[in-house]
């Protein structure tokens, strides 16, 4: 069912990816991405590893193995409109309810038979640990091999060796799992790639500060947590260069763009999956624009491709939401100066500790460089708890709110 | 000309007409019900001839409230939070602090010395504490609801209610009924218990609130023991204006009356 659901996808996206001017759209692009992912991991023809976001995925693709972090298939599934059913699937197996759903609707999808059985997974101590509680619980439902990486807080001491050492083997570990070994050209290759993606990316973001920005609210939603898993192939390049590219043309337009954009916003953590008008209320009404998203950075170096372990463990541990909440919050900071932010809009996910644990030191940390933050109370996968109305509101009267204040930048 | 203002809430659905001087002529609070363009109808015809004002002398009409959207004759619509804002500083200059109690929402809003907002927070998830919060409790309690205001008078405080879900808090009711528990002594557990939930809100955007004016809106400032209770966690008076279910819409015909003469082209000369 869902092969068949990608590749039809995957068709549909094919004939409509370039525009009238023979443009190739960036957006279309990245879910065209995304219905392949999603068909390879259905196809059967390579092993699938079910991982922790933090994972090495470009070690991985350069390996032969198809992977992806397990809430890629939570936030799929919010899309389609059917995570509600399996998120009660995992309840009435004892899943707690105040969980997350982005797990919740994995569990449920697995014990359904929906989700296509893994050779291996790879879990990760971070960011998220009721990720890897998911991942475990899976590794038992499935009763295939599991093994942990421990994400140090920081690179101070001995961590990226730490954890290097910790990838090398995880390398072993694939080998022993599916009898594919690691081939040094092909991972030299990988890390080229990650490192061209890497620095398409740095000059796509440096376009999307500029003001007005080019990006429109739905243009990087989902982006930057998303792009790791297209991270060491070509397409994860020619993906980050379309939308270099596409940012630039609308750079040297930018008179014709510079109406739509009164506010500029940020968006913290993740975006919320299912469909709703939020994004395009806030774009249409009001002129307000989602121009970054917490994720939406490159926080890592450019990966030396002869010491690419521990090129790609100081990577997994640069993640903003890795280690203490100051330095998530000197990084909210950060990205409010350079895009120039207005406001920030938190959903604090239903059942997400960072979501919600981190509100209220991020709400103060914004509020000192005079950025003011929205907290709405939202379960970002089961749309059955979204209250249009309720919600509406509170960015509606954000939104006025902001009318009313002078930008900190000014 | 005149200025309406409607606020379309969960329960009641309130108006105000105002005149050229920005002066209250009339209000009116009527049931929402299940059809709330009737409700915006009733609210309309009683306000206009309270006033004896004809619709074609109406020049602007603002809306507001969750269903603000219905409102077809509307110039804008416009948030509550702002709406109530702007009506309670009309009635109180001073107000720094807003409690907002309606039939589904709890706001808190800080304002700035001239009257803006700065930072709002709204109830998350339920409606506990609510204006259908007290209505379920004056059912447990077998009392009408405007009963209820008042009716904790000579209580000791010795009852506790600890549960806010308002299925969980009705059995708690009914559980202290059956043990005898004295009517007025719930009844101050009930508002007690609202307050301490309101002051949650309000301290998440003005933790340093104790010098600030604080004022009420909504239906349920008309419930005096919530007030009382407000008050007494605060450690301060609440200002509460007479029709505090009016206060939206007050807001709402103010911002209509700004953004009739705002849309108005400016004189020209003539020689």
């Amino acid at each position: 069912m869902l092969q068949q659901y990608f590749g039809e996808l995957e068709t549909g996206l094919l004939s409509a990816i370039r525009g009238s001017d023979g443009l190739v759209n960036p957006r279309k692009l990245y879910s065209l991405e995304v219905a392949r992912l999603g068909k390879r991991l259905c196809s059967g023809t390579s092993p699938v590893a079910w991982c922790g976001i933090t994972a090495p995925f470009d070690l991985l693709h350069s390996m032969g193995v198809t992977s992806s972090f397990v809430e890629f298939v939570g936030a799929l599934l919010a899309v389609t409109g059917v995570a509600g059913a399996f998120i009660d699937t995992a309840d009435q197996a004892g899943y707690s309810s105040d969980g997350c759903s982005y797990h919740r609707a994995v569990m449920g999808a697995a014990s359904q038979g929906l989700m296509p059985e893994p050779a291996f997974l790879v879990g990760a101590t971070n960011p998220c640990s009721g990720g890897l509680a998911a991942i475990e619980c899976l590794a038992r439902h499935y009763s295939r091999p599991l093994t942990v990486l421990h994400i140090p807080q920081d690179e101070s001491g001995g961590n990226v060796a730490y954890l290097a050492q910790q990838i090398r083997v995880l390398a072993g570990f694939v080998t022993a799992h599916t009898g594919l070994p690691l081939d040094r050209d092909r991972l030299r290759e990988a890390i080229e790639n990650t490192n061209r993606t890497r620095a398409a990316m740095c000059e796509m973001y440096a376009l999307a500060q500029r003001v007005p920005s080019p990006a429109t609210s739905k243009d990087l939603s989902n982006f930057g947590v998303v792009l790791p898993l297209f991270l060491g192939s070509e397409a994860a390049v020619e993906l980050a260069c379309a939308y270099r590219d596409e940012f630039a043309r609308r750079c040297a337009a930018s008179p014709t763009t510079k109406k739509r954009e009164t506010f500029r916003l940020m968006w913290i953590q993740n975006r919320i999956q299912f469909r709703q008008d939020l994004e395009k209320l806030l774009e249409n009404e009001y002129k307000a624009v989602i121009v970054v998203d917490e994720l939406n950075d490159v926080t890592w170096d450019e990966i030396d491709p002869e010491e690419p372990f521990e090129g790609l463990a100081r990577r997994s541990i640069s993640i903003p939401f890795n280690g203490t909440m100051e330095r998530r919050v000197e990084h909210l900071q950060k990205l409010a100066r350079e895009y120039r932010i207005d406001g920030a809009v938190s959903p604090c996910n239903w059942g997400c500790r960072q979501g919600t644990g981190a509100r209220g030191l991020i709400q103060a940390g914004l509020e000192e460089i005079g950025v003011p933050v929205l907290n709405l109370e939202v379960d970002c996968v089961d749309d059955r708890k979204y209250t249009e109305g309720q919600v509406r509101t509170r960015v509606e009267a954000f939104v006025e709110m902001l009318h009313g204040r002078s930008s900190p930048w000014n | 000309m005149f200025y309406l203002g409607i606020d379309i809430g969960s329960l009641s659905c309130d108006a105000v007409l105002i005149d050229e001087d920005a002066r209250a002529l009339a209000g009116a609070v009527v049931p929402t019900g299940a059809r709330n363009r009737d409700a915006i109808r009733r609210a309309t015809d009683e306000v206009l001839r309270a006033a004896g004002v004809s619709r074609d002398q109406v020049a602007a009409v603002v809306s507001t409230g969750y269903g603000r959207d219905r409102v077809d004759e509307r110039l804008a619509a416009v948030t509550e939070i702002t709406c109530h804002a702007r009506g309670i500083r009309a009635l109180y200059p001073a107000t720094r602090i807003l409690i907002d109690i309606g039939g589904q929402d709890s706001k808190c809003m800080l304002l700035t010395n001239e009257g803006k907002i700065v930072n709002f927070a709204m109830n998350d998830k339920c409606a506990a504490g609510t204006g259908r919060f007290l209505e379920a409790m004056a059912r447990a309690l077998q009392v009408d609801i405007d009963e209820m205001s008042g009716l904790d008078a000579g209580a000791a405080g010795t009852v506790t209610i600890s549960s806010m879900c308002t299925v969980f808090a009705e059995s708690e009711v009914v559980s202290l009924i059956a043990e005898g528990a004295a009517v007025n002594e719930i009844v101050r557990g009930l508002n007690r218990a609202i307050a301490a939930r309101t002051v949650s809100l309000l301290k998440r955007i003005a933790p340093r609130h104790a010098e600030l004016p604080v004022a009420m809106s909504g239906g349920v400032a008309r419930n005096s023991g919530v007030v009382h209770a407000l008050g007494e966690s605060l450690g301060c008076q609440l200002l509460v204006p007479d029709s505090p279910d009016t206060v939206g819409a007050l807001g709402a015909a103010l911002i209509a009356r700004e953004r009739a003469h705002l849309s108005q082209p400016a004189p020209t000369s003539s020689r």
